[in-house]
C-alpha cells in the first residue's frame, strides 16, 4: 500500500442542487440592501462624541459610522513600513483617515444601535460584532448574507462586556491586516449624565458578580428584571486596554493585493470553480496557511523586541478620547493609585496563542462579553481568583475581563508570552508596564 | 432520507455505530443519528489508505491527499473512521486487520491499547468505558505520525440513566452546575423550549440533540512523503514534526506544513451545509457538541448567534462552566459545548436584557416594497429577503439564497484554517449554526421558510455525491438491510405536510 497504489479512492461530494449557496460559501454576493426589521436609533454615544469632540459631527442622527479603508502604510517600532488596511470614523477628524486598530465603539445596554458601514478601496468588506448575536444580516459575515458597499448594521446589545468589530470579509487576511477595533457594551444609563457622574471618564461601571469578591467597593447586586441600570455592576477607577496582536511582515510584503487568492465561481458551479484566481494569473497560491509573525502590538503600541527575545512597551500610554467614543483617560500601559479598582479588557487579535501573567492576584470576572455568576444566564458560574504568577491562556478572538485593586504600591509588568498556533514554539515575552502609586 | 442519500453523508465521521443488543432510547429518538447509524455487536475496522479528493479538488484544479484510516466494514471509505456510540457499561469489540506495511494499532486513553498490530495480522480487542464522555480512538504508534495520517476518530459513551430525580446530562456524574443546566433547558424563563432529552414528533424534533466535530489539519506534499516511503519502516516521528510545524515558508504555499483544514474530514461548504455537522435547530431545542482535536495545531473555534456553555473539558465535567463565544482547542483536547439555542440575544426586544423578551416593532422602511410595522421577531422582512437577488444567474444556474432558515458560521478564529491550499477563504474550518424556526412564537412552534427542505435533520434533499462507488469496493446495497429498520423514521419527511411545511407569518 501506498500513495501511488491505495487502497481506496474517496472523491469529493457534488454540490448538484446546492450550486447557489456553494458559490456563496466561496464567492458572496456583493450588495446594499436595506435594512430589513428597521428601528429608530437609540444610540446616544454619537451625539455625546459631536459634542464633546473637537471637529466632530454626527451626520446620521444616532448612528456609529465605519468606514472600511484600504492600502495605508505605518510604521513599527524599529521603522519598518508595513501595509495595513484601516478602519475610519468620517465624524471624527482625528480618525477620519483610519487608525489602527480602530475606534474603540462603546454602546449602552439597551439601545438601539445602528452601524453604517462603508466600503473604500479594492473589495468590498463587511462588520461582524464579535460577541453580539443579532440576526444574520446583521451579523456581517458574507457567505450567510452578503458583502457590502454600504449598509447600516441593526442590533440592540443585551449583555455588558466586552467584544470587538471586524471586517468578515477574507478575515484571514482583512483582520490580520488591522481592519478591527474594540467594542464596549456599557450599563444602560453610562452616557446618561443626570446623576452627575463624568459621563466622558471614570469612574465607569461593568457587569459582574462580586458578591464573594468584597474588596472591590461599590458592588450593586439585585436583578436585572428590576430595571436598575446598576443591578449586578461594579464601578472601576482605571480601565485598561489590551488587545493583544501579532503580525507577519511577510505576508505584508508579498500578499499586499487584497484579491490574493479570492475564489471566483466557475460557468458550472461545483465542476470548474476559479480557486486560484488573482491579478498575476493562474496556478498561482498564497501562503495564507502559513503564519509566522514578527511583530508584536498591544492596542497599537509595539513591543519592541525580536523573534525569541523579551521586550517591555513604553509606560504611560493611553488611548486618545478621539479613538474611544469621547471617553478620556483609557490606558494601555496602567498607572494607578493604590487602593483604585483596576478592570484590565483583554482581546486576543493574535493568530497564535498568548500566555498572560500577572504580577497581582486578579479576579477574572467576565470572558468573551459574559459576567460569570449574574443570572438568569450567569447562575451556573462564578468569578475566580486568577494568583499572581500563574499564566492565563488566550486564543484568537477570546476576551477575558479582570480586576484587581492593591494596598500596595508597585512598580512592575504583566507578561504576555507569544507561542505558535502550529508548533507552540516560543515566540517573544512582552511586558506591560504596571505602576501603582 | 434515500439509502442512497444516506449512503453519500456517511462516513468521513458522520456516520456512527452504535455498540450494544439493544437500540438505546438516546439513539432511536434521534433520526439525526438513527439515519445514519447501524447497530453492531463488533467493530470490524481494517487500517488502510485512500487518495482523497479535497475541497478545492474539481476538474481544472488538483486537490488530492493521501490518508490512513480504519475502514469500517460495511461503510464507505472515508477520514476519519466513524463515530462510535455506546452506553456507559456496554462491552466494545473491535476487531482490527492492518493491510498497510508498518505496524498500527487502536488505542484510547484510559480505555484500551491494542498494541502493534502486524502488517496483515487481525486483532480483536475489547474493552468496557463505565464514565458517559467524549473520547478520541487512534493509532498512537509512531507518536504522533500515525494519527496525524488520518487514523482516528470519536468514540462516544453516553450515561445508561439520569440522575435520580434529574434530567438527562451528557455525563455519568455531572456537576451540580452541569446538572442546573440541563435541568433548566426547557423549563425556565429563560430557557423556553424543550429539554435536552426531549424530542417533539409532531415537529420532528430530534432526543437527545448532539454533533461530533473532530477537527484535523492535513499536508498532501508531507502526507505523500510517508505514503512513499520505504514499506515495513516507519516514517521518522521527528522529521514528520518538523515538516509538519517548521518547514520553511514559500510564498507559492508549495512547502509541507498542512494546507487542508478539517472538521470530520469535511471543510467549507461541505462542513456547513451538513445538517450532520451543523446543527439545524428550532430556538428552545439546545443541543450537545462534542470537539476533539485529533491534529497538531491549536485552533480557536468561533460559534456566532449564541455563546455556549463549556461543560466538560478533556473528562472533567465543569464546577465553573463559562459561557463563551470562543473555545481554545490545543491538540488531543476534548471539549463538550451545550448550545442553549436561544434567540439571538441582541435581536432588539422590549427590556433589552437578553431574555426573549416581547419584540420590539419595526417601523416601515421605504426602501422595502410592502414594508409595515411588525414584531423583529421572527424576522419576516429578512427571512424574505434573497442575496443575490432571484435571477443573478451563472449558465443555467439561479444563484439567488433566501435568507431562510436562518444561517451562522462557526470557524476556527486563528484564521489560517479558514484557507484551502494557501488561499481560498471560506473553505477551511468551519461549520455553523442554523435556525430553523422557534418553539417560542405566538401560536406555538415556527419553522421558517426552507427548513424542512434540506436544512432538517430529517431530509436533506438532492444529495452531493457521485451516484455509485463511494467506497471504491463495496456496492451501495451491499447493507440495505441494516437500515430497514430505520425506514419509517426516514420515510417521514417534513415537507409531506403542507400545514408544518408552511410558514407561519407573525406580522400583524
Amino acid at each position: 500500500m501506498s500513495s501511488s497504489k491505495p487502497g481506496y479512492q474517496i472523491p469529493r461530494r457534488s454540490v448538484k442542487g446546492h450550486e447557489a449557496s456553494w458559490v456563496k460559501s466561496f464567492n458572496p454576493p456583493k450588495a446594499s440592501p436595506p435594512t430589513p426589521e428597521l428601528l429608530a436609533p437609540t444610540n446616544p454615544v454619537p451625539a455625546f462624541v459631536a459634542a464633546n469632540i473637537p471637529g466632530a459631527t454626527m451626520q446620521i442622527p444616532n448612528t456609529q459610522r465605519v468606514d472600511l479603508m484600504h492600502g495605508t502604510e505605518l510604521k513599527t517600532w524599529d521603522g519598518k513600513k508595513l501595509e495595513f488596511f484601516l478602519i475610519a470614523n468620517p465624524d471624527v477628524p482625528e480618525a477620519a483617515d483610519g487608525i489602527f486598530p480602530g475606534p474603540t465603539i462603546r454602546v449602552p445596554r439597551g439601545v438601539i444601535y445602528h452601524g453604517q458601514v462603508k466600503g473604500h478601496g479594492q473589495p468590498p468588506h463587511t462588520v461582524h460584532w464579535h460577541g453580539i448575536e443579532p440576526t444574520a444580516i446583521n451579523d456581517g459575515v458574507g457567505h450567510c448574507s452578503m458583502e457590502i458597499g454600504d449598509y447600516a448594521y441593526q442590533w440592540q446589545p443585551n449583555h455588558i462586556g466586552s467584544y470587538f468589530y471586524h471586517c468578515h470579509r477574507n478575515t484571514l487576511q482583512h483582520f490580520e491586516y488591522g481592519l478591527y477595533g474594540f467594542l464596549i457594551i456599557e450599563p444602560p444609563d453610562a452616557y446618561d449624565p443626570k446623576d452627575g457622574k463624568n459621563v466622558g471618564g471614570y469612574p465607569r461601571r461593568t457587569a459582574a458578580n462580586l458578591t464573594n469578591f468584597p474588596k472591590f467597593p461599590g458592588f450593586v447586586g439585585g436583578s436585572l428584571e428590576s430595571g436598575d441600570p446598576h443591578a449586578m455592576t461594579v464601578p472601576y477607577d482605571v480601565e485598561a486596554l489590551w488587545v493583544i496582536d501579532d503580525i507577519d511582515s511577510v505576508w505584508r510584503e508579498q500578499a499586499q493585493d487584497a484579491h490574493q487568492t479570492f475564489p471566483e465561481h466557475g460557468d458550472e458551479p461545483g465542476i470548474n470553480d476559479e480557486f486560484h484566481f488573482n491579478g498575476s494569473g493562474k496556478y498561482n497560491f498564497f501562503a495564507f496557511n502559513d503564519y509566522n509573525p514578527d511583530y508584536f502590538v498591544v492596542t497599537g503600541e509595539y513591543f519592541p523586541g525580536r523573534v525569541g527575545g523579551t521586550a517591555t512597551m513604553r509606560s504611560g500610554v493611553t488611548v486618545p478620547a478621539a479613538y474611544n467614543s469621547g471617553v478620556e483617560g483609557m490606558q494601555i500601559s496602567i498607572n494607578a493609585k493604590i487602593n483604585q479598582t483596576v478592570l484590565v479588557r483583554m482581546l486576543c487579535a493574535a493568530y497564535v496563542k498568548i500566555n498572560i501573567t500577572f504580577p497581582v492576584d486578579v479576579v477574572v470576572i467576565a470572558c468573551d462579553g459574559r459576567s460569570f455568576g449574574v443570572p438568569p444566564f450567569g447562575k451556573y458560574n462564578h468569578p475566580y481568583t486568577l494568583k499572581a504568577g500563574t499564566p492565563f491562556e488566550m486564543s484568537t478572538a477570546q476576551r477575558c475581563d479582570v480586576l484587581f485593586r492593591t494596598e500596595k504600591p508597585m512598580n512592575t509588568f504583566a507578561q504576555v508570552e507569544y507561542r505558535h498556533h502550529l508548533s507552540d514554539a516560543f515566540l517573544i515575552n512582552g511586558r506591560i508596564p504596571i505602576t501603582v502609586k | 432520507m434515500k439509502r442512497r442519500d444516506f449512503v453519500k453523508y456517511a462516513g468521513g465521521g458522520i456516520a456512527s455505530l452504535i455498540v450494544g443488543s439493544v437500540m438505546p432510547s438516546w439513539i432511536s429518538k434521534n433520526p439525526l443519528l438513527a439515519t445514519t447509524t447501524k447497530l453492531v455487536q463488533e467493530l470490524n475496522f481494517t487500517i488502510t489508505d485512500a487518495v482523497k479528493d479535497m475541497v478545492t479538488h474539481n476538474s481544472i484544479n488538483k486537490a488530492q491527499c493521501y490518508f490512513w484510516f480504519y475502514k469500517e466494514k460495511t461503510f464507505p471509505a472515508e477520514v476519519p473512521g466513524p463515530h462510535i456510540f455506546t452506553t456507559a457499561g456496554n462491552t466494545v469489540k473491535v476487531t482490527l486487520t492492518n493491510s498497510l506495511d508498518e505496524p498500527h494499532a487502536f488505542y484510547i486513553s484510559g480505555l484500551v491499547d491494542s498494541g502493534p498490530i502486524r502488517p496483515g495480522e487481525t486483532k480483536t480487542i475489547e474493552f468496557t468505558p463505565q464514565t458517559a464522555g467524549t473520547y478520541l480512538y487512534y493509532d498512537n504508534l509512531n507518536a504522533p505520525v500515525n494519527r496525524v495520517m488520518g487514523l482516528h476518530g470519536a468514540l462516544v459513551v453516553m450515561p445508561s440513566k439520569a440522575v435520580s430525580g434529574h434530567r438527562f446530562t451528557p455525563y455519568s456524574n455531572p456537576t451540580p452546575s452541569v446538572q442546573q443546566l440541563f435541568d433548566d433547558f426547557g423549563s425556565t424563563e429563560h430557557f423556553p423550549g424543550i429539554a435536552w432529552e426531549a424530542g417533539d414528533d409532531a415537529t420532528h424534533t430530534p432526543a437527545f440533540r448532539q454533533y461530533v466535530w473532530v477537527l484535523h489539519e492535513a499536508s498532501s506534499r508531507l502526507f505523500e512523503e510517508v505514503g512513499k516511503y520505504t514499506p515495513g519502516k516507519d516514517y521518522p516521528a521527528a522529521q514528520f514534526m518538523k515538516a509538519f510545524q517548521f518547514d520553511r515558508y514559500r510564498p507559492d504555499g508549495l512547502n509541507k506544513k498542512p494546507e487542508f483544514f478539517t472538521i470530520n474530514g469535511h471543510s467549507g461548504w461541505f462542513a456547513a451545509h451538513n445538517p450532520y455537522i451543523t446543527p439545524n435547530h428550532r430556538v428552545g431545542e439546545p443541543v450537545v457538541v462534542r470537539i476533539l482535536n485529533a491534529g497538531l495545531s491549536m485552533h480557536s473555534l468561533h460559534i456566532h448567534a449564541n455563546h455556549v456553555y463549556r461543560i466538560g473539558v478533556n473528562g472533567v465535567v465543569q464546577e465553573n462552566p463559562i459561557w463563551m463565544d470562543t473555545l481554545t482547542v490545543d491538540p488531543l483536547e476534548i471539549y463538550e459545548w451545550a448550545v442553549p439555542f436561544i434567540r439571538p440575544p441582541d435581536v432588539p426586544n422590549e427590556r433589552g436584557i437578553g431574555l426573549p423578551d416581547k419584540p420590539l416593532m419595526s417601523i416601515p422602511n421605504p426602501r422595502i416594497v410592502g414594508s409595515t410595522p411588525h414584531p423583529v421577531w421572527p424576522p419576516t422582512e429578512e427571512l424574505n429577503i434573497h442575496l443575490p437577488d432571484i435571477g443573478e444567474k451563472v449558465g443555467d444556474y439561479d444563484l439567488a439564497v433566501q435568507l431562510s432558515p436562518i444561517c451562522y458560521p462557526m470557524h476556527d478564529h486563528s484564521e489560517a484554517s479558514q484557507s484551502s491550499q494557501g488561499g481560498n477563504y471560506g473553505l477551511g474550518m468551519m461549520s455553523g449554526l442554523h435556525f430553523i424556526g422557534d418553539r417560542n412564537t405566538p401560536g406555538g412552534v415556527t419553522t421558517f421558510p426552507n427548513a424542512p427542505t434540506y436544512h432538517g435533520p430529517v431530509e436533506t434533499g438532492t444529495a452531493a455525491g457521485p451516484e455509485m462507488g463511494m467506497d471504491g469496493s463495496h456496492t451501495m446495497t451491499s447493507n440495505t438491510t441494516n437500515t430497514n429498520a430505520r425506514t419509517q423514521i426516514i420515510n417521514n419527511p417534513i415537507n409531506t405536510d403542507p400545514v408544518k411545511n408552511e410558514h407561519q407569518s407573525h406580522g400583524n
